[in-house]
This record gives C-alpha cells, structure tokens and sequence, in this order.
C-alpha cells in the first residue's frame, strides 16, 4: 500500500481497525504466562479465527498478532533468535485470512526501558524493531502500526526502523496515563514528534477508556496534518469475584463513536477487553460518521519530550536562551571539554528559570568530536528541562547523531543558500521531521541589503518545498550584523523581518547580541533594537535570558503588541509587585503597616517597617507588645481555623523572627528591659529519626513566642537530651519522632527525666504519634506545630500557678 | 541483581492539590493571595527541576500467603494483614522502590539555612509527593507488560509504615531490590537516606476473562 493510497482510505471515510486480541485468544485458551506469539504461531486456526472475527464485524484493518514479537521482549522466553520466523509466520495467518482487509504488521514496546529511563541504548532499539520489521515484510503486510508505546523515544525508534527499511505506510498510537503519556509526553508533542518524523496516522490505544480519548484527541486534532486514530480499551479492567472484568459492554462502548468522530478521530477500533461485537456495532453506525475538518494552527511548533512550544507572531514572543554557545564562555569550553553534562544541565536550568522556553545548544569547541558531544549535550538538557532544543552545528555528523536520539521536534540552526550545505542538510531536516533557521547566506557571502536577503529567501525556501517543507516549518534569521561597523546593518535586517511577518507570512528569528558588538553599554543598544524588531512582527529572539530586564522588556512588549492577550501573562507574573523582577516572586512593598507585614508574612517589608516606628519614637518593648505579640496571635488563630496552611503560619513566624532580630538588640541596650522568657525548652528529634523539618517548625514557633529554646538538631542521644535539660534548667524537654521506629525512644528520655528527678514536663509531636501513645508513658501531645506551641504556653502557665 | 530492574529519570505525573493537602490547605476555607499562589506553584516547579529520580522494581513469585504473613520465593517473609488480603489470589509481589536522590535534600537544608523554613516546608512535601508518584510509573509500566501475558496488577500498593506492614520492614524490601547501589542506606531505625526515598509493595494475579462476550 502506497502512503498516497493510504491517505485517499482515511479521507473518504471514518476507517475501521480491529479490537483487542490478547483478551480474546485467552478467551479461546491461551494460557496466562506463556509467550503469546509462540503460543498463536502453534495455534493458527485460533489466531486466525480471531482475525476471521474481526473481519467479519467489518475491519477495514487488521493487525498482526505480534505486539511483543520484538526480539528484546523475546529475550524473556528465549525466543530472540525465532523473531523473524514468528513475525513472519504470524502476519502470514493475517494475511491469509482475508484479501478484503488491510493488514497492519504490529509493533510495541521492547518491555525494557531506553536511555534515559534505562539501559536499552536508541540503536539497539532501533535494531531490535528492524529485525521485527523484516519478518513482518517477509509474511506480507500491508503497513505497519507502532502502538501502546508509553515513551515518545521508543515510539520514534520504532518508526525509524520500518522507515529505514520500507516505504509503507505506518500508524503510531500511544498510550495515555490520563493527561500524558507514562513518560510524560502530552497528545500534542506526540502528535508533532510523530507527524515530522513520518508517521502517516497518529493517535491514542490502550490504558483508558473510550470518554478519556475524546479529550486526547481533540488536544491533537488543531495540530493534526494526519489522520488520527482511537482504539480505545473497554473500560479499565477490574477484578470481579476473581474474574477480570472490562466494564463497557459493546453497545455502551460504540455510543462513544460519535464523540470521538466529532473530536477528530478518523479511525476507530477497540484494544483491551473490546471483541468483535465491540468493533460489529461501531460497524452498524460508521456509515453516519463522517470525518471532521478542523481548522489547523497557523503556528511553527516545535517540541522536546515533555513539552510544544508554537510559534507566531500573534503569540507571546519566544526567548531562545543562548548561554549553551561556548564562543567566549571559559567555563563552558572546559565543560564541554571535560563532558562535564552536570554543567550543561545546571545552564539550562539557569535558562528556563529566567525566562527561555527555548535553548540553543552548541557544542563547536576546538579538539571536540561534535558528532559525540552534541547528543551527550542534548541529552543533558532534556533530561534537566522540558524546554525544546535548537541544534546549532554546521557539521551534518552531528547534526545526524543528535536528530536521531532527540525525543521530540528540534530546530536545526542554521540552513544556508550555500550549495553544499543546502544539499546536506535539507534530507536530515527532512528525514528526522525538524525545523531550521533559514539563515541568508549564499556561496558568495552576506549579502548586505534586505532585497539581497529576501532573494536567498526565496531560493532557500524553493529548494525547501521540494523536500514537503512548507513556511510553517522555517524560522527565517534576519541576520543581525553590528551596527558599529556599519550603520544600517539594523534597519536592513529590520525590513527583512518585516517583509517576512508582511509579506511572506514566514516566522522570524535573531541573534541579537550581534547588534551591539564592539561598542559600549551594550545592553541599551540590544533592548532597543529587540523592541524595534518585536514591534516589526518578529517571532523568537536567540538572547541571553539571564538579563532580567530585557526579559521585562519582552514580557511588557508582549503586552503592547496584543501578543499576551488581556495581559495575562504579565499580570500573573507581577501581580503583587511593583518592581518588576524575574526573580522569585516577592511581596509589593506598599503602605502596609507593621502588623499587616507579619500578618502576611512579609518579612522582606519588616526591617524598613520597624525602622519607621523607631524613628517616630515608639519603644522596641512597646512594638513587641502592641504589634508584634497580638500580630503573631493573629497568624496563630486563622491558622487554627485553617483560613491559613503550614506555609503561611511559617512565614508569619519568619516575618516575627526577623523583627525580633532588630529589635533585641535595641533592648539589649538596657538590662531592665529585657523581657522575661516565657520558658525554656529544650527540643530534640530522637535517636535515630533523621527528619528535622517538623521539630524546626516547632523551635521557630516556640521562639516567636517568646521561649528560650535550645535546638540540639535531629538524631540526637537521649543523654545529651538529658544532659542539656539538667545544665540549664529547662521548663520542657520537646520531642520529634516521624517513625514509629523511633518514637519508643520518647518513653525512654521520659524514664531518664524520672530517674533524674528533673522537673521539666516532656512535649512530643511527630506524624505517627498520638495522644495514647503520649499519655501511655505521661507525656504531653501536640498535634502540630502550633498546638505545640499553645500547649507549652500552658505547661508553663500550669507551673507557675503551682509555684 | 539481575532481576532487578531500574527506571532513571523519572517525571512522573503527579496531583498539585494533594502537595497542598500535605501543608494543611482546605478547600473553601483556606486563603491564598496571588503572591503565595505563585510562589508555591514556582516551589513546585523548582523542586520537580532539582528531583533526580531512580525507581527499581522486582517481580517475585509467592511461595504462600497465611496471613499475616507472605512467604515469597527466595523465603522472604513478609508480615502485614491488609497487605496479606491484597495479597490474595496473587502468584507475585510486585516490590518497587523510589529516591529522589541526595540533591533535593541538599536543596531543603539550604533554604532553611537561608532561613526560608516556609519555603522549605513547601519543598519538602512537595518532593514526597512527586517521588511517590514515581512509583505510580513502576506500576503502570508493569502492568502493561504483564497484560498481554494475561497478567493484571493490584490498583493499589502499600508502604512499610502503614497499618500494619510494619517499618522495620523496609530493610527486607531495602535487601531484595539492593538498593545501596542506587546510593540509598538505611538506618537502625529503618529510615530511609535520602529522606525522599519509597518502597511499597503490590500483587500480580492471572487475568481470568469471562466479563466479555464473544
């Protein structure tokens, strides 16, 4: 079957696939445990009869029963050296059932996981299907579908494989833990990885329901240049009095038909737990399904494994952070050097934090082999960000090597009109589906001009179509030169973006820290010319994303020019500040008094806040006692009464501590007015028990309220606890245990203190404590923080009155 | 081991309202500003970024159930009543582990030596919660490879800690799936290093199909 045939199936009506066949040839006694293609190649009139099933409740399609029969998976059986002649044999018996029907020859999972999320490196995967691929050849099929795959990289292995060896055409479905894929991909980086990389239908099988998919297929089908394909499972299997049920029976399951058809799908069919009758009554009603057209996105996109990013000059403007490009960055040479890919993963991190949803990665170092450094690179930064990658190389080797093991859809920066690149490069972009900069250069140099630009556009673009790519698929570099050497380079390169958002309706990119080179104050000279160039429609800038404020600038030009609609994105990125800052959010600094800043938590706020009160001659003590205290009572009481969570009671209580810390010294000054402690206490987490976090919690809170408190840390010897109890005379010994391994230490400091005679009362806390337990051996509990805190305040109330 | 198998870099997928369940938030009653909102949402961010996350697993037959106790093949004994009855009807335990590595404890020490406890706090339930969701990868990973075998997984697993599947436990689960190698040690006290560390166990039964007509 010709790709072209194929298309023509899909156009004219909504084509029927089969349903699940492991669940069915169980049904007809195939046993749990064993391999099932070894079992259905001893028993062909049994897999044929289930295929004969299908075909007769109308399949359009049918696939091969060779799902696992992929030599890695084999392996489990000892089967590896029998792929060929299983896969072989078992598309035969489809092919043998009927001359009616299509026959699908059916791949999935290895089983195993590939780099990174294990140890099944690309190739071997890819070698792996390959061998699957010629067995399935060699029995007949039709065409091919790669389904159930759960990480996008075995997916993409899969689909190189038969396209390296055949021209057929291939299906590719998914499978879906609700809004993702096991490995993370969502059904638009899925559908875009797989639609450039070749699949000729993409969509979703398995795990859900026919009502999940739905929505699956309708995030797909605006991006969709494809048909799209649901066989969904029939509910989710369940076991019933020892029995694996499927819940939807067939009517019930074909009633999602039509929603499925309306989302988009164009081929329907059933997977887990969904027979022939499944597939008869979506028969029955197929004819008043017709296919649905949706208007397709406009937009470029492009995408990593975890995440797509579109492209267009009507959407927020894309920063493309530019920090992995070693050219006059030591540190990242000796990186790249060394391998050291832990650098590499802390710039992209670095990056995206700023503000790049796209990053540049760049291996060209002197003495390094691009051809293996660029993967290890690329691999670096998929695993640490989800941010999608442009793979800047001249060098076609690695270029190759990293299009192969890249999981999603990259850029290539950049393609030439230069002849020999041109010739080179185009096939790669083609054959691994990515995207590239369209850079204005030709065999005879840079040309200076725009019209002169705008020709090897044209060209460029020309040679392009032949390979299918269409404008979508391009960035076009407006070819940014320094205006310090000459002084229209800016405007020539500002008519090629405009002519190309104006004219050529082609998105646009820049490098623009070229513009500034050689002179001084640089930072002016870029910002400017960035928002210049924004305003003439450009699309994505290459730019360093650690300069905070260019980043402002692009964030409120986005707002300017109707790129971030009603401005939501800047609201929800500054709201609550009135200094703008890409930094972690921070509290505006307003008209806010003393006790709404503790209140809020807003310890940034309380050192000039406390300033002003002691300039206008209010007493430290005073400010304590009028504002502090009854501030901090406050945060206590919402928290009681859960208008506030643990976040919020902290950070009350680090606003409190940072006003204590100015203020104490201020009372130091004289001896009489240092306030008496509300009590000492000394606070432990008990031998052996390693978390900290809560009994921290605790020790601020006690401190905010007045305590002297003695934090011995965590994992901390009864004795010492003891020790340092009876040396300083404590009111409360207070205990954190999470374990109930380590609670039974609490019984034993308790003993201690008895044998002791020391006076102080014991407070314990912790996750798997409770009252009983606290009162099996006549401690107190606390069932969080802050009762802790009331409680010791009631222990030393209870004291005092006795004394 | 052979039979163990290991999953490295894990994103898994996980429910942003029950890291806020974890710090105390309700529902309807609970106020959060703009600005809190943002800042946990860029905590969350911040921790998924600085997790590392190593799961292994390991299918093991089981030689008997008599509850509580479960014997599995290489005579471990495993004690537990609730975990005995999801147990049930299972010929395998399905032993799963998870760490999220030693870097996002480096992470949680230094903000509250920064003295950004609140931040802290929010990191650490945070990468509990991501990192038990990592086990929900293992599961499911599992479960479609054993499917097309006629094999189906238990929804649910249990942690040593819970019930009655005691703590002390987890250096049985820590010796099958000998996890010093992916840099996790364990205590005298059965706690986990680094803190952000899982095991749980779940059962594999046989699929017995009669819920679908033919």
């Amino acid at each position: 079957m010709t790709k072209k045939d194929f298309k023509k199936l899909f156009d004219k009506k909504i084509v029927l696939l089969d349903g699940g066949m492991g669940t069915l040839l169980q049904k007809y006694g195939m046993p749990s445990g064993v391999c099932p293609e070894k079992w259905a190649a001893a028993n062909p009139e049994l897999l044929k009869k289930a295929h004969e099933n299908y075909v007769k409740a109308g399949s359009d399609i049918i696939y091969t029963f060779t799902f696992g029969a992929n030599p890695i998976k084999l392996a489990d059986f000892r089967l590896s050296d029998e792929t060929y002649e299983i896969n072989k044999k078992l598309a035969s018996i489809a092919r043998e059932t009927s001359k009616e029907v299509l026959v699908a020859g059916d791949i999935s999972s290895c089983g195993s996981l590939l780099v990174p999320f294990g140890d099944i490196e690309f190739e071997t995967a890819v070698n792996s299907f390959k061998e699957q691929v010629k067995g399935l050849l060699a029995g007949g099929v039709d065409l091919f579908v790669i389904e159930t795959m759960m990480d996008i990289q075995e997916a993409r292995a899969a689909l190189i494989a038969v396209k390296e060896l055949c021209d057929l055409p291939v299906i590719v479905t998914m499978t879906f833990e609700g809004e993702r894929t096991l490995m993370g991909s969502d059904p638009v980086t899925v559908l875009v990885t797989l639609q450039s990389l070749g699949a000729d239908a993409v969509g979703c099988n398995c795990s859900t329901g026919p009502a999940e998919m739905v929505d699956i297929i309708k995030k797909m089908k605006p991006y969709a240049k494809v048909p799209l394909i649901a066989k969904p499972n029939a509910g989710k299997p369940r076991l019933e009095s020892g029995q694996t049920v499927f819940d939807m029976d067939a009517g019930y399951f074909s009633s999602y038909s039509r929603a499925l058809v309306e989302a988009g799908v164009n081929g329907l069919g059933g997977c887990c737990g969904t027979t022939p009758e499944h597939i008869r009554k979506i028969n029955e009603i197929r004819d008043n399904l017709k296919p649905v057209s949706v208007e397709r996105k406009p937009y470029s996109v492009v995408c990593s494994n975890r995440r797509y990013i579109e492209i267009h000059p009507s959407l927020p403007f894309t920063v493309i952070g530019e920090r992995l490009n070693p050219t006059g960055k030591k540190a990242l040479k000796e990186a790249i050097l060394n391998q050291d890919m832990e650098y590499i993963a802390d710039i992209a991190r670095e990056q995206t934090e700023a503000g790049a949803v796209m990053l540049d990665v760049n291996a060209g170092v002197p003495g390094v082999n691009e051809k293996d450094v660029l993967p290890a690179m690329v691999q670096a930064v998929t695993n640490a960000v989800s941010a999608p990658i442009l793979l800047d190389s001249s060098d076609p080797e690695a270029l190759e090597a990293a299009l192969r093991i890249y999981p999603g859809r990259a850029i290539i920066n950049s393609i030439s009109g230069e002849k020999e690149k041109l010739e080179k490069l185009l096939p790669l972009a083609q054959k691994y589906g990515a995207m590239f900069i369209l850079l204005p250069v030709n065999d005879e140099g840079v040309p200076e001009s725009a019209q002169e630009r705008i020709n090897i556009i044209k060209d460029v673009y020309r040679e392009a179509r032949k390979f299918g790519f269409k404008k979508e698929d391009i960035l076009v570099d407006g070819l940014v030169m320094t205006v310090a050497s000459d002084k229209n380079a800016a405007i020539e390169t500002l008519k090629v973006i405009s002519w190309c958002n104006k004219r050529y309706k082609v998105n646009t990119t820049i490098g623009l820290s070229n513009v500034s080179f050689g002179l001084p104050a640089r930072e002016f000279i870029n910002m400017s010319f960035l928002l210049m160039a924004i305003s003439n429609g450009l699309s994505t800038a290459i730019m360093n994303p650690n300069n905070e404020n260019i980043i402002q600038f692009v964030r409120a030009g986005d707002v300017l020019t109707a790129r971030d609609k009603n401005a939501i994105n800047y609201i929800k990125h500054y709201s609550g500040k009135t200094k703008a800052g890409n930094e972690k959010p921070a509290f505006k600094k307003n008209e806010k008094n003393l006790y709404d800043a503790i209140i809020d938590g807003d310890k940034e706020a309380v050192p000039e806040l406390i300033r002003q009160e002691l300039i206008s001659g209010t007493l430290p003590e005073d400010i304590i006692d009028n504002t502090l205290v009854p501030a901090i009572q406050k945060v206590g009481d919402l928290y009681e009464r859960k208008v506030y969570f643990l976040p919020q009671l902290i950070r009350g209580a680090e606003a409190l501590e940072r006003a204590m810390a100015i203020l104490e010294p201020e009372i130091a000054k004289d001896e009489k007015n240092i306030p008496e402690k509300a009590g000492k206490v000394v606070i432990a987490t008990v031998k052996g028990d390693v978390h900290d976090i809560g009994k921290n919690i605790v020790a601020m809170l006690l401190k905010n309220h007045g305590f002297n408190v003695i934090d011995l840390g965590k994992d901390v010897d009864s004795k010492l606890i003891i020790d340092t109890a009876r040396e300083n005379n404590a009111d409360i010994i207070a205990l954190s245990a999470l374990m109930t391994t380590t609670m039974s230490q609490m019984p034993r400091v308790m003993e201690m203190v008895k044998k002791e005679g020391l006076p102080c009362k014991i407070l314990v806390g912790g996750a798997v404590l409770d009252k009983n337990y606290a009162d099996s051996f006549g401690a107190f509990y606390a069932s969080d923080a802050y009762s802790g805190v009331k409680l010791a305040q009631k222990l030393i109330k209870n004291k005092n009155s006795e004394a | 081991m052979k039979d163990i198998k290991v999953m490295k870099s894990l994103k898994p997928q996980f429910n942003k309202n029950l890291i806020y369940t974890r710090l105390g938030y309700r529902r309807n009653t609970t106020r959060l500003n703009q600005y809190e909102q943002t800042n946990i949402d860029y905590l969350i961010d911040l921790t998924e970024n600085t997790l590392n996350i190593v799961a292994a697993y390991r299918i093991i037959n089981i030689l008997r159930i008599d509850p509580p106790y479960i014997v599995l093949e290489d005579q471990t004994c495993l004690k537990g009543k609730k975990l005995s009855k999801l147990l049930t009807g299972c010929d395998q335990a399905l032993i799963m582990f998870a760490t999220g590595g030693q870097k996002i404890i480096d992470l949680i020490v230094n903000l509250q030596k920064e003295n950004r406890l609140s931040d802290a706090v929010v990191v650490d339930a945070a990468a509990s919660e991501i990192t038990d969701s990592a086990l929900d990868i293992v599961m499911a990973h599992v479960a479609h490879n054993i499917r097309p075998l006629g094999q189906i997984l238990t929804d649910m697993r249990f942690s040593p800690g819970y019930g009655d599947f005691d703590l002390s436990q987890q250096a049985e689960l820590f010796r099958i799936l000998d996890a010093e190698k992916f840099g996790v040690s364990l205590n005298e006290a059965f706690m986990l290093t680094p803190e952000k560390s899982v095991f749980a166990v779940a059962g594999i039964g046989r699929m017995k199909t009669g819920g679908i007509n033919d």
